[in-house]
């Protein structure tokens, strides 16, 4: 076991035992679970070589010893995917995935892992700190004199993601894949963490979906801000994969200039979607309803109907009812998917709906929606306009949402956070 | 199928812009006030009871070297997207990073006492007893920090800030100066060869341009998640901030030239003294506008210097950003908080007034000591290519930039030879 900063400035000796300059710098390549050292910096009178993992014997916090003696100074090329541990790692900020947050590099340790030297995991804790400050001899002592240990905290290689900006030096595409797993919540937590640059790098880096539903979770104005530095084409992407009551509160809060732009880019049919929940006030029923919902008409049996399903494929906070409208768009029922399944397969819907379901108009206030919702226990409650066409529903989530205290969690991460943020 | 259209609420687009507007003014204006807390209204007094208008000259000038530093700053800021502690700490390494942090908090330690200090004062010319005004100053932090919105709390830092200027500004009105001399001293240095005239210069330019103030620009400026594209927004701030920071210090400077220094009343050190010598001669609401101004300025210092230097120390250890704001989820934080709160009380408390002078004093020599160390980070970082993007600094701000530190590295080394051989 080595740690990077027991090894940085100890002397290099060639094979005779001859010193030739001081460790500058490890190299690893990133990829596998635990990246393998693959080359050495080398600080020789002021100049830096590189030299071939290879032809190094032994590394230890004694230092270097090399397999020559005549050091090749063939100028050496990094390849892509290869990192330098104490210029692009050491004191950088990386996402702990394990903990959900991002954290401070104090030092980094190294392994032998069959039979090679890998870089195995990354110290965050307080020892790394202190032997850092070559404070771990004294503070030990004075620990054991108390009878406590020094924390040690170790975030294993593979639950951490170092963001962009860290290693934008070497042009390295981080996958960010581990990223991609965490519940969109937790990922919008740790992206709400970084700065602006790496903020984009981290969502660029994400499928589609998994970045709409990482600023589903975000702060509104944390959402515009992303929104807004992204490709208007992959802002637009994005968009389509939210939630259209959700794009629209947010494609309403960008500037005039990029909300036409990323409008013009999307979809047509998504886009004049957004367009129409935009039109509604914010706090009314209208302005908190999604257009995503499944409206069948009368005449069709269950086994229709769930054929329909089937093809719709809609999203798991919409499957729950579905709507029977006339041709006119009217709503004239609705089936729970308990009664679609069992019900006979024969059986025409008409027969076992329920008529004149409870219904709310878009005008209606947040706090009516919510009381509905609750009053009759309904997972999601349809909205009609005047006519008494359907137009979306308010599903039970976001009903409860006006519940809530806001800010819902007191999360206040940022000291000098944006003004507006926590006034909403 | 409604006519798709782009109207929308009204409310919505208002409040875009709102935060647009606001989100980018105000950095450099809260910093700027702040930078006027209660050491600095201490300082510009006792310079105009001493030394009359003649030092208003080192105003001048110190508001031109702030808004460099606070330009580079807030440049910092915008480019990195991080603040000066972590950007230290990655581009120089964790001994530099512990080593600015550890002096930051201790000459912090010691604004805090002075702003609690302040507040004392202030209070005492109402009648307070020190203990009330220690325990008032405490509930104010303990509250900012609790119940702290700091997006409303940034528009408090600023009303108090112009109710500041205010108070000072009427004072000086109230104290009939003579403006030509004022206005001349302003451009026309007028030179002595006494040591106290110059620490008095080395204080006034100390007490404006400070590290903390240094680190507050710039996290501020990151957390607001400004970009580049904010540059210009971002320099009428800065430029708003050190201007306006400056004019409250010269009305301060000249209402005590005019009511006290041209009566030949020299003596007073302190600013509480020289609020009641301004009583028979500029009138007792000047008194109250003094203590007002110094109180509100010592609450500004109180919401400001804490939370910095805390947040400095977070950033540049990892420690706990970006965790819920609780307690128990932040502890080294709010520990290091308790340690502010409750170390500057009890200096207030138990040391007499006499030698909290002494505890003020070491506080403004270890601040003197690690402006250098701070400015030459930030001038070195700016000119750093990679790391600055198309927002380096050019070869204009760069030499203004050195000049100003190489001026405050002599004025710092100055301080310290002569605080040294004077005690």
């Amino acid at each position: 076991m080595l740690y990077l900063s027991q090894a940085i400035g100890r002397p290099v000796r060639d094979q005779h035992g001859e010193p030739i300059g001081k460790v500058a710098d490890l190299i690893v390549a990133i990829g596998g679970r635990y990246p393998p050292v693959t080359g050495i910096v080398v600080n020789t009178n002021g100049r830096e070589i590189f030299l071939q993992w290879q032809s190094v014997t032994s590394l230890d916090s004694g230092g270097a010893t090399l397999r020559t003696s005549a050091i090749d100074i063939t100028k050496f090329q990094q390849r892509p995917n290869e990192i330098r541990l104490k210029r692009d790692l050491m004191d950088r900020q990386i996402v702990d995935i394990d903990g959900r947050k991002v954290v401070r590099v104090n030092d980094l340790r190294l392994d032998e892992v069959e039979g090679a030297l890998h870089l195995v995991a990354v110290d965050v804790g307080p020892s790394g700190l202190l032997r850092r400050l070559g404070l771990e001899g004294p503070w030990q002592t004075l620990a054991r004199g108390l009878h406590r240990e020094v924390p040690e905290r170790y975030i294993d290689w593979e639950d951490v993601d170092p963001v962009e900006r860290t290693i934008a030096s070497v042009k390295l595409r981080v996958p960010h894949q581990r990223l991609a797993e965490l519940h969109p919540a937790d990922l919008a937590t740790i992206i709400d963490q970084l700065s602006r640059s790496d903020r984009v790098g981290v969502i660029t880096s994400l499928d589609d979906e998994a970045a709409a539903d990482a600023i589903g979770e975000m702060e509104p104005e944390t959402q515009v801000d992303i929104l807004e530095d992204l490709e208007p084409a992959r802002a637009a992407d994005i968009l389509e994969e939210m939630d259209p009551d959700e794009a629209a509160d947010l494609v309403a809060d960008l500037s005039e200039e990029s909300r036409e732009e990323i409008l013009g880019l999307m979809e047509k049919d998504e886009a004049e979607e957004v367009q129409e929940l935009m039109t509604y006030d914010e706090e009314t029923a209208g302005g908190i309803m999604t257009t995503e919902f499944v409206a069948v008409r009368a005449d069709l049996t269950a086994a229709q109907t769930i054929d329909r399903l089937r093809e719709l494929e809609p999203t798991a906070e919409t499957i729950y009812y579905v709507y029977v409208t006339d041709p006119d768009g009217r709503l004239v029922g609705v089936l729970s998917l308990r009664d679609l399944i069992v019900a006979r397969p024969d059986t025409p819907i008409s027969t076992f709906m329920y008529e004149e379901p409870v219904a709310v108009h878009t005008d209606a206030g947040q706090d009516e929606v919510t009381e509905v919702v609750a009053r009759y226990n309904l997972l999601a409650v349809p909205v009609v306009d005047a006519d008494g066409r359907l137009e979306g529903i308010v599903t039970v989530d976001d009903a409860i949402d006006t519940l809530l205290p806001q800010p819902s969690k007191r999360r206040l991460p940022h000291l000098f956070g944006r003004s507006g943020a926590a006034d909403r | 199928m409604k006519k798709p259209a782009l109207t929308l609420t009204p409310r919505a687009v208002n409040r875009v812009r709102f935060a647009a507007i606001l989100g980018v003014l105000g950095p450099g204006l809260v910093s700027g006030f702040a930078d006027n807390d209660a050491g600095g209204i201490s300082t510009y007094s006792v310079v105009g009871v001493r030394f009359g208008y003649d030092l208003l000259w080192v105003l001048l000038a110190s508001q031109i070297v702030l808004f460099f530093t606070q330009e580079v700053g807030a440049r910092l800021g915008l480019a990195t997207g991080q603040g000066l502690a972590g950007l230290v700490r990655e581009q120089y390494g964790v001994r530099w990073a512990t080593f600015m942090i550890s002096a930051m908090l201790v000459a912090n330690v010691g604004s805090i006492i002075s702003e609690f200090a302040g507040c004392s004062a202030a209070l005492g010319l109402f009648g307070w007893p020190s203990w009330a005004s220690a325990l008032l100053a405490a509930t104010v932090v303990v509250l900012l920090l609790t119940r702290g919105n700091y997006s409303k709390v940034q528009y408090l830092f600023v009303a108090v800030g112009i109710c500041v200027s205010t108070a000072y500004f009427i004072s000086a009105l109230l104290a009939h100066p003579d403006w030509g001399r004022a206005a001349s001293s302003l451009v026309i240095p007028r030179l002595a060869a006494s040591p106290a005239y110059w620490v008095a210069v080395v204080a006034t330019v100390g007490t404006t341009i400070t590290p903390w103030g240094q680190a507050f620009i710039q996290s501020y400026v990151a957390d607001k998640r400004l970009g580049p594209e904010d540059l210009v927004g971002e320099r009428l701030d800065v430029g708003l901030g050190a201007f306006l920071t400056n004019l409250i210090a010269a009305f301060i400077v000249v209402a005590c030239a005019a009511a006290l220094w041209a009566h030949n009343e020299t003596n007073a050190t302190d600013v509480a003294t020289i609020a009641l010598a301004l009583q028979p001669l500029a009138g007792s609401l000047t008194t109250v506008l003094f203590a007002v101004g110094l109180l509100a300025a010592s609450f500004l210092g109180l919401g400001v210097v804490p939370l910095t230097s805390a947040y400095a120390a977070c950033e540049a250890f990892g420690w706990e950003t970006g965790v819920d704001w609780r307690w128990r989820e932040a502890p080294a934080f709010y520990g290091l908080m308790v340690f502010f709160v409750a170390s500057a009380a009890l200096v207030v408390l138990v040391v007499p007034s006499s030698g909290l002078v002494q505890v003020m004093f070491t506080a403004q020599v270890v601040n003197c000591l690690l402006l250098p160390f701070v400015l030459v980070f930030v001038m070195r970082l700016s000119a750093d290519k990679k790391l600055m993007g198309p927002l380096v600094s050019g070869r204009f701000l760069l030499s203004i930039g050195w000049l100003g530190t190489a001026l405050l590295v002599v004025l710092s080394v100055a301080l310290v030879v002569t605080s040294v051989l004077g005690t």
